[in-house]
């Protein structure tokens, strides 16, 4: 697992909205274990502290649940998964929208760029 | 907990420590950062009881440093303190002569993680093997606390990559780390706690996940504002 997160974001926040990108992206499945809090401070070269608490934030998220004495799995809550969907694509357009505002483009042409820039995007993505 | 207390030191004239304080607590990674100079391995060989001080004291645990401490704390120097004579398996075989916490088996996951013969001659080590052998002596011992000095100085980014990989395994779970280094840019990411040093004096310390929460800098901005106001 190679991730590269930065320096000035709490550390935590960043595995977890890692976790939640692989949960949006379908790497994840409802009710597959992860790793250890070692294992992943391991995979992800970072303090295993860090690592602990982010399953601690993700476990108050409901994203993760623990059964005693067994190794925590990834919910199946559908709702709260779908909700991480919702939550990222929510954050990406905000950003999106903030950041385009400024250029005052007519929203057609936005709206076109988008579908030009997303059919490039799976033909680049196919090809891989 | 180690906590260093106000502690000074001077070479014949020259005042190194001017009244060092910190703590480091058990199951995190602090890091003493300073420019080359500024008395980090004198720290450390403070703590250790390696040097007198002129003021000041260290507790491990509330208590102060005494010969039996040497099994609950050890020091990884970043020269070789083996005879250079030896070989590998001769030197863990002094290890285990004179420390009941040597862990043999734990010496052998070593031995392996980091592609060590035993066989081979210390003298004949290449630097980077050298920093190993050295942090073998060292993790093999069950210990509560470790002082390295500059662990990661000097040593290729394929041997830094094999010792950051111990930072995140069970070979420092629930021990108290304390590392120096004047480079943290790499290993932002594994330490809980920074102590910056300069001229003797400390003149931050703080946690590195906190200031990113709270200030949200990394620990390179905080060392530029500390450094060069």
């Amino acid at each position: 697992m190679n991730v590269n997160f930065n320096k000035r974001d709490p550390l935590y926040e960043q595995v977890v909205r890692h976790f939640k990108e692989e949960i949006a992206a379908g790497t994840l499945v409802p009710g597959q274990e992860v790793p250890s809090r070692r294992e992943l401070a391991n995979q992800l070269k970072i303090n295993p502290n860090t690592a602990q608490r982010a399953y601690k934030e993700m476990e108050e998220q409901g994203l993760i649940y623990t059964e005693s004495n067994s190794p925590s799995k990834l919910t199946k809550d559908q709702s709260i998964l779908g909700a991480v969907q919702d939550e990222l694509l929510e954050e990406a357009v905000s950003s999106f929208v903030t950041a385009i505002r400024p250029i005052r483009v007519p929203f057609d042409k936005i709206i076109g760029l988008i579908k030009e820039k997303y059919a490039v995007e799976e033909k680049e993505e196919k090809n891989d | 907990m180690i906590e260093v207390k106000g502690l000074t030191k001077k070479f014949g004239r020259k005042k190194v420590l001017k009244g060092i304080s910190f703590t480091a607590n058990k199951g995190e990674i602090t890091c003493i950062i300073g420019i080359n100079g500024v008395g980090k391995t004198t720290i450390l060989n403070a703590i250790m009881n390696l040097t007198p001080v002129n003021s000041g004291e260290v507790l491990i645990d509330g208590e102060k440093i005494s010969k039996t401490s040497y099994e609950k704390i050890t020091f990884i120097p970043d020269t070789m303190t083996m005879l250079p004579g030896f070989r590998i398996e001769q030197a863990m075989q002094f290890m285990q002569d004179f420390y009941q916490t040597w862990n043999q088996k734990r010496a052998d996951e070593l031995l392996g993680f980091f592609k060590l013969e035993k066989t081979d001659k210390i003298s004949a080590l290449s630097k980077g093997n050298t920093a190993k052998v050295n942090l073998l002596l060292g993790l093999a011992l069950d210990v509560d606390y470790l002082l390295m000095d500059e662990p990661f100085s000097g040593i290729d980014i394929f041997s830094r990559e094999q010792i950051t990989a111990v930072f995140t395994s069970h070979l420092i779970e629930n021990r108290g780390v304390i590392i120096t280094t004047h480079e943290i840019n790499d290993i932002e990411h594994l330490i809980d706690k920074v102590v910056l040093i300069d001229e003797g004096i400390v003149l931050r310390e703080f946690n590195a996940e906190q200031v990113r929460e709270e200030e949200g800098k990394s620990v390179v901005d905080v060392m530029r504002e500390v450094f060069q106001p």
